[in-house]
């Protein structure tokens, strides 16, 4: 075609015709060049590519699943979702220009702006076109500001999402637990498990230990959007994603509990007035959990994802350890409510009996020891029955010298001491039961080691729990059970999954006379003058049959910096006290300790007594079998939620400035 | 001629013989294949911009065609010839053009390159292009017959580079690069002597430290970013990686018309100017994406041609000017697109929207066309 002309000779440009054989060479390399490149992206890696601009366009965003509630027996609910409004965004959209604009739109404060960078940092690493969520649950007023934007900055989102809220705010708190941000390691490990890192995760109690069950599974939806991040209207999407759109979410299983809310809010105000207790009420026939308190507590609606850094050091720096659930994780000296244990060692070995009389004189000396060991009061000449009511030391001093430390240990075991209850919640302690060999592990025996251990003080230590849990076995003919708190497995729709039975621990076999013997022993403690309790857990309402208990506490020094509690003091005696109602006929078990209390009958008497009188004249003849949706009054709900709302004042009041000493009610 | 129904026959009989004559003289091979590519740069530019707030740039590249095709009419009709004696008149338009770019010229993205007049813009940097074309040829042309001497040429030559250490400073290295291009393609195949040729390129490899050193940041990055788009894939890498994916994404036959994700949904900033290649490849796949190719490499071939068969060495230079312009443009402009070449604003031969690149092809073309028709000398 070009040489037609002929050679060289006949162009006007001579140089032309005898390079023009280079210059098509140019030409071909160059644009065969392109043809390769073009063969190389289009044909060899043409499906990676087209999946990576499918990937530009579809993006993809979890739906939440319902996270299951958390129902007390009667269907009231302890954790429930609530619509809330979720802030999200891109990372790539997130420019310091429109962080500094949003700052200013709706006044973040710099912990909030700490928290979004976080999330961002940690974003970037992954895809830099999703959107992350920044902030949960902002006020309406912020919602609405943002949304008023959501044409200039598409990518900024905010979506309403079920959040978890606590509608009795504190109650039950440790138990019913909390739920909080996953951190990065956790966001690495359960990623597997189909969690996305920003997601809310059960951190305590049962929404820890349950989360499997609650959590249900989340639902998924892609969509398309425009290089801005704006969405694109269904049709265009339609054509642009092959597939399922959305996967619906499936809602996760609900708890009911075996507890009793209005028990529960009972106990709660009942220990009110001090500073730091727990309380454990079972139902003695099946070892059900009625209530469950550890006090100090928090707001697990604070505690979801709206604690500031000031509220957690607060939190932190409270000697009490608030976080601590003092019902099933500490061990505590058990006092004088300890001596059922060598009552019963004592007397199925032929030890000791009913009748014996031992002359009490104040004071106890044990051959081999110089010590002498000082009772609570000269009592004089006591039978059984009247050392269980005046809680005579010297008396158990006797007996448990009798029958030694290992023997007491091998009772005290059999009642569950020196084993976790298996419930298995908070770090479910223990205890400790030491025997002869324990201490002979880490130095001498001394026989005023077998005295100590007798009367419930020195190196014995139980569980509230424990302690519920063995007072119910006293009462029930030896059925030591193992504790429950949840007492079904439902779906979002009612129905049943998982119906559990009450679990045998251990079946004791105590002879019938000797609880009997105990039971009279502890009623009397209560309801005649001289016994420990009289006149603090004596009811006129229900008859009670309990043994107080005061603990003494080892050599525990407040540490300088730590902030005063009124009314607690690390050094005084814990107030126990345990028993059962009615005292004729036996229906619950109740364990209750102050902390640092101070005399258990005179302290822990009236809160329990308070407790069961609330359980007999309110819960106990409540109509259980038509029970749906809360039975409790508004008037109550009302207190309920002014109690929290002056709690979070509390909190946060006391958080702003330098905390000061602690004012308890 | 009158009006009426009785003179109708001869006006129809000498209507024919005006049309064989004037079918005989255009280059229609030239003029279709313009036509073509035109065309599809339409189709191209509707799917980029439609539904889009740049919707209104289709309406205004229409406008522009039309204007551009009066062009290339009015200089195909002129004589190159006479064109050829103003050409150092009309370079020195263009350099008065790019100083007053230079010292005053409305900024857009960083860099000076256009001009406003009134509402007009225009980018005197691409017209500069046609008028070193025709000093090369005007050069050529007196050189002819007579052995150059070097005292005459030296000045000349030198005059040359002004336009390109303009539009570098503008900074537009992309323009800057291409006029270098042009020169030494057509030095390369205008020059008897290839010694010089040698020379210059030699002197360039020296001066490629110095001017990377004078680079502005974006350009630093931009030349950055090609070497490794990945390493900052939301910043300079961008495009190229957005476009890699959008040509790549078109696989063998391509999305569709008005299909392409990448760019209907905006992935590709401004892709209708620099990268509607990218828009091209993604919608019509491996198979358009070589038809275009072929089409542009016939346009040179047939522009090599018609400098083959050009009357004069003025006339082939000029046409080798073009298709130099042509070729390089288009090279440049889709190794771009293919992550081959570093971001630079080199547009694509009347694919690209913007009028001045338009206007600036019609014109050479139009050239072309006029060497064609004067191929025969009358």
């Amino acid at each position: 075609m070009l040489m037609h002309e002929g050679g060289s000779g006949g162009v006007a440009l001579p140089t032309l015709g005898r390079r023009l054989r280079w210059v098509l060479l140019a030409m071909l390399i160059c644009f065969g060049g392109l043809v390769v490149r073009l063969w190389q992206l289009q044909v060899m890696r043409g499906d990676r590519y087209r999946e990576r601009t499918v990937s530009n366009v579809v993006h993809e965003r979890y739906l939440p699943s319902l996270r299951g509630r958390i129902l007390d027996r009667d269907g009231v609910p302890l954790a429930d979702n609530r619509a809330a409004f979720n802030l999200y965004a891109t990372p790539k959209a997130m420019t310091p220009a429109l962080r500094g604009t949003l700052k200013r739109l709706i006044g973040l404060s710099d912990e909030e702006l700490e928290k979004i960078d976080g999330r961002l940092a940690t974003a970037k690493k992954r895809k830099v076109r999703d959107p992350v969520l920044l902030l949960e649950d902002i006020s309406r007023e912020r919602a609405a500001l943002i949304d008023q934007e959501r044409y200039r900055w598409p990518e900024v989102e905010v979506r309403s999402e079920p959040y978890r809220h606590y509608p009795q705010g504190a109650l039950a708190a440790h138990l019913v637990g909390y739920m909080t941000q996953m951190t990065a390691e956790e966001a690495r490990q359960l990623g597997e498990q189909g969690y996305s890192s920003d997601e809310l995760i059960g951190r305590y109690g049962l929404e820890s230990m349950w989360e499997n069950y609650l959590r249900g599974k989340k639902g998924k939806e892609r969509y398309a959007v425009d290089a801005r991040g704006r969405r694109l209207d269904e049709a265009t999407a339609a054509g642009l994603i092959d597939g399922d759109r959305v996967t619906e979410p499936v809602a996760g299983y609900s708890l009911v509990l075996t507890l009793d809310a209005d028990l529960q809010r009972i106990a709660e105000r009942a220990v009110a007035p001090h500073p730091a207790a727990a309380v454990a009420v079972v139902e003695i026939a099946t070892g059900k959990v009625l209530a469950l308190v550890s006090k100090p507590s928090f707001d697990p609606n604070v505690m979801t994802g709206h604690l500031t850094k000031a509220e957690a050091k607060f939190l932190e720096d409270d000697p009490r350890k608030p976080f601590i659930d003092k019902a099933l994780r500490v061990p505590y000296p058990p006092g004088s409510t300890f001596k059922f244990i060598t009552t019963i060692a004592a007397l199925e070995d032929g030890q000791g009996r009913e009748d014996e009389p031992i002359v009490c004189k104040g004071s106890y000396q044990v051959a081999g020891d110089r010590n002498l060991f000082d009772c609570t009061s000269s009592h004089g000449k006591l039978d059984l029955v009247g050392a269980i009511q005046h809680s005579c030391n010297v008396y158990f001093w006797s007996l448990a010298e009798r029958v030694g430390l290992d023997r007491l240990a091998e009772v005290a075991n059999a009642y569950g001491f020196g084993s976790r209850t298996g419930l298995g919640l908070n770090g479910d302690a223990p205890g400790r039961i030491p025997t002869r060999a324990w201490y002979e592990q880490r130095g001498r025996f001394m026989i005023g080691y077998t005295i100590n251990g007798a009367t419930g003080q020195g190196d014995v230590e139980l569980t509230v729990m424990q302690l519920t849990m063995a007072y119910a076995a006293l009462a029930n003919g030896g059925t030591l059970f193992v504790p429950q708190v949840v007492d079904r497995v439902v779906r979002a729709d009612g129905a049943t999954v998982i119906q559990y039975q009450p679990q045998v621990k251990n079946q004791i076999d105590t002879p019938p006379e000797i609880l009997e013997l105990w039971k009279r022993g502890t009623y009397k403690a209560v309801n005649e003058p001289g016994g420990t309790a009289f006149g603090y857990a004596t009811s006129d309402l229900i008859s009670i049959a309990g043994k107080s208990g005061t603990a003494q506490v080892a050599a525990n020094k407040a540490k300088k910096d730590q902030r005063q509690i009124r009314g607690w003091s690390p050094s005084a005696d814990h107030a126990w006290f345990a028993g059962v109602a009615p005292a004729d006929n036996p229906e619950v078990a109740i364990v209750v300790l102050i902390e640092h209390g101070g005399p258990g009958g005179k302290v822990a008497g009236p809160v329990a007594k308070a407790i069961l009188e609330g359980w007999a004249t309110r819960v106990r003849n409540r109509d259980h079998g038509t029970a749906s949706g809360p039975l409790v009054g508004g008037a109550i709900f009302g207190r309920l939620r002014q109690l929290t709302a002056t709690w979070q004042l509390g909190v946060r009041a006391a958080a702003a400035p330098a905390p000061g000493p602690e004012d308890e009610p | 001629m009158r009006g009426g129904v009785g003179i109708s026959l001869p006006r129809a009989q000498i209507g024919m013989t005006r049309w064989r004559r004037f079918r005989a003289a255009v280059d229609w091979p030239l003029v279709a294949t313009i036509v073509v590519i035109a065309a599809l740069g339409l189709l191209n530019l509707y799917s980029a911009v439609n539904g889009t707030r740049h919707a209104g740039k289709f309406d205004q590249q229409l406008r522009w065609m039309f204007v551009g095709a009066i062009a290339f009419a009015a200089f195909t009709a002129i004589d190159y010839r006479s064109l050829l004696r103003v050409a150092w008149i009309g370079f020195g338009v263009a350099l008065v053009a790019l100083i007053i770019v230079d010292v005053a010229g409305s900024n857009a993205k960083g860099s000076e390159r256009w001009i406003s007049i009134g509402t007009l813009g225009g980018q005197p940097s691409e017209l500069a292009k046609l008028a070193v074309i025709m000093v090369l040829a005007r050069l050529v042309s007196d050189g002819a017959g007579a052995k150059p001497h070097w005292t005459t040429l030296a000045p000349k030559l030198a005059l040359l580079c002004v336009p390109v250490v303009l539009i570098a400073v503008q900074p537009d290295l992309g323009t800057a690069t291409l006029l270098t291009l042009i020169m030494l393609s057509v030095g390369f195949l205008a020059l008897r002597d290839l010694w010089p040729m040698v020379y210059t390129l030699f002197g360039m490899f020296l001066a490629v430290p110095i001017l990377w050193e004078s680079m502005h940041r974006y350009q630093k990055d931009r030349v950055l970013a090609f070497l490794d788009p990945s390493a900052d894939s939301t910043g300079s890498g961008w495009h190229t990686l957005q476009s890699i994916f959008a040509v790549g994404s078109g696989k063998l036959l391509g999305k569709g018309f008005m299909s392409g994700t990448q760019n209907q949904f905006d992935f590709l900033p401004e892709h209708w100017t620099d990268f509607p290649f990218s828009v091209w490849a993604e919608e019509w796949g491996f198979v358009g994406s070589v038809v275009m190719l072929a089409i542009f490499a016939f346009l040179i071939v047939w522009l090599l041609n018609i400098a083959l068969r050009a009357r004069d060495a003025a006339g082939a230079v000029l046409c080798l000017g073009v298709a130099a312009m042509t070729f390089w443009h288009v090279i440049v402009n889709v190794a771009m697109v293919l992550g081959m070449a570093p971001v630079v604003g080199v547009t694509l031969p009347f694919i690209s929207y913007g009028g001045s690149s338009l206007l600036t092809f019609f014109i050479g073309m139009g050239l072309c066309a006029s060497v064609s028709l004067r191929r025969h000398g009358y």
